[in-house]
Formats: structure tokens, C-alpha cells, sequence
């Protein structure tokens, strides 16, 4: 998997390479627009993350002209204004998630995942983590032949979970997708959903699926 | 007293005084001709017809003097009157309206003049705050996501000893609540500005208030707290989605914070007149009443006390008071301190939605 991160900021751009690398991207970084986008044009990349605002040519000038060109790479929007107008612009020009700073790092690589694997993904009707199923059609959640009573936010929190099966999830992606929150309310709404999740997934059942990762959001998985 | 009454009061004085001396000067005069033309007669009856003649004349003009007086005072105040009720409407918001002159080069023109002018030193003065503010707040951006994300890096390096693990969380969760705090100044900032517009559109109240009963259900569950919701009309108003969310969750999160274990929180909504009134109420420890007109400040911290324990960037209701003043509405809070505080939000009921 090969990402480009276009970001003139050489710090942000620093450590988020470090961080895709952590996670066996390889990562190529751009500090303008016009690099960018002879970059993007010329080598396959699996996603892009985009900064806006670039010396030069600007991040949203960049998409639009990668999308002319009938460059459908995933993009990964990154911006320091973080106008919900902004977003709305991005989204349109066909950017494929929006992400305002400051963010957090293990948000950003929760997305980039994302991204890379939006393509080849299949929706399968009944999702399955373990002895865990969840069918998207009934809305009906099993484990072990048990089954077990979800409020509707409650379903569609375990859907996104299951979906990302073992990719952290961080507390904003959660809220935009779950909630359709586009701004961060403040509040512990996602630990306290993801709680009462466990209590009803995990508490009378062996192995646990629902984890906690510290500093970054929550994983369903089998093993921690 | 009006300076109008004041001035009719002295020249009603003047007037009379004129005309005394006027009437003493000219009843003398007249008698002593009248004495002259007929010596034969009384001397009182002369005296009396002097006086009549005075009394005839001089009546209608005090009573048409001070009515000119009046009639002259008002007419020449009128423009201070204007200006006044001009200089009542102006406030941060339209300093950059001006208050309209009559150019004839009058005292009371060139008094408006000088207030355009300083209204304008002042809005310009608001427009540089604002705008740093807004700078501010865009260049905390970048150092606060290079601060985030090297803390992350580090905490993704496995050598560290769990105490310099726990050190780098809690530096972390220090710069989130900075980044929290930076992102909702840089909303208000942007809102001062008139920067942000709202997409508005026929929103069901009631529908949202039912996603936010059933979260703040859940967000009261570990404190104990009841949430209840009484009444709940079928409500159409015209809104962004988004920000009455904003504005129902950061409300209902509000009255989970501020109660006490095992509190209540009552929520309603229904019809008043043409506006949607909201009420979210709470049995928490309540707002003293000499803090109650504060509590919309940015910044605003009731109970020093609480500033530890309850977490939340000190913005949350000047954004609320903005959400709702851009839909047109009013926010008030009222509070029986250890009884029950309670929050009104009235918005205009959306008028073209198609009765169901």
C-alpha cells in the first residue's frame, strides 16, 4: 500500500509519515500542490492525504484537477479552517473524508486505512466477528445462539465496529458515522454507547471482542 | 426633569415677568390718560376699565406664548430626540450602521457627525479584535496537531516505562482539551465575523429532541440520573441540522454534568404562540442569582469549586446562546438554587411547513 501525503507543514508531515510507516504504508510526502499533482498523475497510489492549505497550488485545486483527469485515488482531506462549508466543498469535488485540525494521529490512520480498503470491500448481509454475527437486514445481533437486544444506535455503533473489524476506530470517526456528529460535542457519548455495547457483547461471553485502545478509539476484535 | 419641560418651565417664567412689568407700566400709562379725559369721573372706575382692557389683551398673549413656547422648544429638541432614540438601537453588532444627518451645519448635526466618527473608531476597534481572535485561533492550530501527533508518535514507541507512558496520556489529554477549547473559540470567532452561514432547512424539533432524550438517557445512566421527557408536540422549524443538534446534546450533556447523583432532568417541548419553546430542567445545585446573567459569558465559570472535577471547554453555552440567536430565538436560564434549573429556548416555528 502506497500513500502520498501532501502537507507543507514539515512537522505534521513528519509524523504522520512516521505514523503510516508504522503501519506498513509506504509513504511518499509532497510539500505543494503542483508536485503533488504531477506526483499523483504519474504514480498509482492506493490513497492521498491532502492538506488544503499548500504554497502554490491549493489542496482543493489539486482534487478537482485529479478528478478531471479521471483520477479516482481515495483522498483524505486535511484542514486547519475546518469550515463546515469547506467539507461540504471537498466532499462535492469528490474528496472521499474530511478530517479538521488539529487531529489526532491514530484518527488520521484509522482513515487512511479506511480509504485503502473502501475499493475491493464486499458488504456481506451478516457480519462476523467471531461467534458475534450481526445481521444488517433484521438488525438482529447473535453471540454464542444467544441472542442479543440492540437499541437503534446501539446497532448501527456495533455495524461501523464490526465493518472495521480490527482497525481502530477513533472517537471522532465514530461520532461522524454513527451520529452524523460533524463537530466534537464535548461529551462522553461514544465511551458511555460503547460501555453499555460491552456490557450487552462481551460481559457474559468469552473471548472478548470489544477493546479500548488508549489514546486513539476502540477495536472489535478477537485477540486485544 | 426633560430639558423640553425645563425650558418651557424658564420661558413661561420670563413671559410672565415681561408682560407684568409690560401690564404695570401700561396700566399706569392708561389710567393717567384716562384720569386726564375725564376728571369727573371715579377714579376707580377708570382703574377697573384699564385693568379689563390689560386683562383682555394680555390673557390670549401669555396663554399663545407659552403655547408658542412649548410648540418652539419641542420643535427645536426634535433632533435630540432622534439621535437618542438613533444612538438607543446601536450596539457591537451594527456599529458600522450610521446614524442619517440633516447637513444644515447645526450644533445638533455636527453632535451626529462625531458620533458616526466614533462609532466608527469603535467597530473599527471590534473588527481588529475579532479578527485576531480568529487569527489566534487558526494559527493555535497547527502547533496544537504537531504537539497531538508527536505525543502520539511517542506513545507508539514500546521502550517507555509505564509512567512516562501515563505522563505522555495525561499530556495528551491536556492538549485535547486545548484543541476543544481552541475549536470552539475559532467557531465563535467565526460567527462574530458573520463567517459562518447556516444551512437552513424544515426540521421536526420534536424528532431531534427524541435522539437527544435517548442520549442523554444514556449519558445520565452512571450518575444515576432520570431523564424524562413530558411533553413532546410535533414541531416544525426552520434550521441546521447540525448545529440544533449542537445546541439540543451540548444542553442535555450540560444538565448530566451539573446535576447530582440520582438527580432528574425533565425535557418538554411544545407550541408558544408562533415560537417552539424547549425546556430542559434539572434538579443540580443550581446558579446563584448574582451569576445568572454571566452565565452566556465565554469563559464563564459559575462555581470556581467545579472547575476541576467537571470537564468542558467553558464554551458551551456561548455557543448555545449563538446557536440560537442565529435561528432568530431567544435562551434563557432560570435557577432555584438546589431546586431545579431550567433552560427555555423559544425558535420561530417554521411557518411554510404544510400543517400534518
Amino acid at each position: 500500500m502506497r500513500v502520498l501525503v501532501v502537507e507543507d507543514e514539515k512537522k505534521t508531515a513528519s509524523f504522520v509519515r512516521k505514523a503510516l510507516q508504522a503501519e506498513s504504508f509506504a509513504v511518499d510526502v509532497m510539500a505543494n500542490g503542483d508536485d503533488a499533482l504531477h506526483a499523483a498523475t504519474h504514480t498509482p497510489f492506493d490513497a492521498i492525504v491532502l492538506d488544503i492549505m499548500l504554497p502554490g497550488r491549493d489542496g482543493l485545486s489539486v482534487l478537482r484537477q485529479l478528478r478531471e483527469r479521471k483520477n479516482t485515488t481515495p483522498v483524505l482531506l486535511l484542514s486547519a479552517r475546518g469550515e463546515v462549508n469547506e467539507r461540504v466543498e471537498g466532499l462535492n469535488l469528490g474528496a472521499d473524508d474530511y478530517l479538521p485540525k488539529p487531529f489526532e494521529l491514530a484518527e488520521l490512520v484509522a482513515r487512511v486505512r479506511a480509504l485503502t480498503r473502501r475499493g475491493g470491500e464486499n458488504k456481506p448481509i451478516v457480519l462476523c466477528v467471531a461467534d458475534l454475527t450481526l445481521d444488517t437486514i433484521t438488525h438482529k445481533a447473535r453471540r454464542n445462539e444467544t441472542e442479543i437486544e440492540l437499541t437503534i444506535r446501539e446497532y448501527r455503533l456495533l455495524e461501523f465496529l464490526m465493518r472495521s473489524a480490527g482497525r481502530p476506530c477513533g472517537r471522532m470517526m465514530i461520532l461522524e458515522k454513527v451520529w452524523d456528529y460533524d463537530f466534537d460535542p464535548g461529551t462522553n457519548l461514544v465511551d458511555v454507547y460503547i460501555r453499555r455495547l460491552r456490557e450487552k457483547i462481551d460481559a457474559n461471553f468469552e473471548p472478548k471482542l470489544l477493546h479500548t485502545v488508549r489514546g486513539s478509539g476502540y477495536v472489535l476484535k478477537v485477540t486485544p | 426633569m426633560k430639558i423640553r419641560t425645563r425650558l418651557t418651565w424658564w420661558y413661561a417664567g420670563i413671559l410672565i415677568v415681561s408682560l407684568l412689568v409690560m401690564g404695570v407700566g401700561t396700566f399706569r400709562e392708561i389710567s393717567e390718560q384716562l384720569r386726564h379725559e375725564h376728571r369727573n369721573r371715579a377714579e376707580g372706575h377708570a382703574l377697573d376699565e384699564a385693568g379689563e382692557m390689560i386683562f383682555q389683551i394680555g390673557l390670549p398673549a401669555v396663554v399663545l406664548g407659552l403655547l408658542g413656547g412649548w410648540w418652539l422648544t419641542r420643535r427645536a429638541l426634535a433632533p435630540v430626540t432622534k439621535l437618542t432614540d438613533a444612538v438607543e438601537k446601536i450596539h457591537e453588532k451594527n456599529l458600522s450602521e450610521k446614524i442619517p444627518r440633516t447637513h444644515n451645519g447645526d450644533e445638533l448635526d455636527r453632535l451626529t457627525e462625531m458620533f458616526n466618527a466614533m462609532t466608527a473608531r469603535l467597530d473599527d476597534s471590534f473588527q481588529r479584535i475579532r479578527e485576531f481572535t480568529l487569527h489566534a485561533s487558526h494559527e493555535l492550530k497547527t502547533p496544537l496537531t504537531v504537539l497531538c501527533g508527536e505525543i502520539e508518535t511517542a506513545l507508539r514507541d514500546e521502550s517507555h516505562s509505564p509512567a512516562e507512558r501515563e505522563r505522555l496520556l495525561s499530556q495528551l489529554d491536556e492538549v485535547r482539551r486545548l484543541s476543544k477549547i481552541v475549536d470552539g473559540l475559532t467557531l465563535l470567532a467565526k460567527a462574530d465575523a458573520g463567517q459562518i452561514a447556516l444551512k437552513l432547512e424544515p426540521l421536526r424539533l420534536d424528532e431531534l429532541l427524541r435522539d437527544i432524550f435517548a442520549d442523554a438517557q444514556i449519558l445520565a445512566e452512571p450518575h444515576g440520573v432520570q431523564v424524562e421527557l413530558i411533553t413532546c408536540e410535533e414541531i416544525s422549524v426552520r434550521g441546521d441540522r447540525h448545529r440544533l443538534r449542537q445546541l439540543l446534546l451540548n444542553l442535555a450533556d450540560n444538565a448530566v454534568k451539573y446535576n447530582q447523583p440520582q438527580g432528574g432532568i425533565i425535557m418538554s417541548l411544545m407550541k408558544s404562540g408562533n415560537m417552539a419553546q424547549l425546556t430542559i430542567a434539572n434538579t443540580g445545585a443550581g446558579i446563584p442569582p448574582e451569576v445568572l446573567p454571566r452565565v452566556f459569558d465565554r469563559f464563564f465559570r459559575g462555581d470556581p469549586a467545579h472547575e476541576s472535577t467537571i470537564e468542558g471547554c467553558g464554551l458551551g453555552l456561548s455557543i448555545a446562546q449563538w446557536i440560537v440567536s442565529a435561528h432568530n430565538g431567544t435562551i434563557q436560564i432560570e435557577s432555584e438554587p438546589s431546586k431545579l434549573t431550567t433552560v427555555t429556548v423559544r425558535l420561530p416555528l417554521d411557518t411554510s411547513a404544510k400543517p400534518a
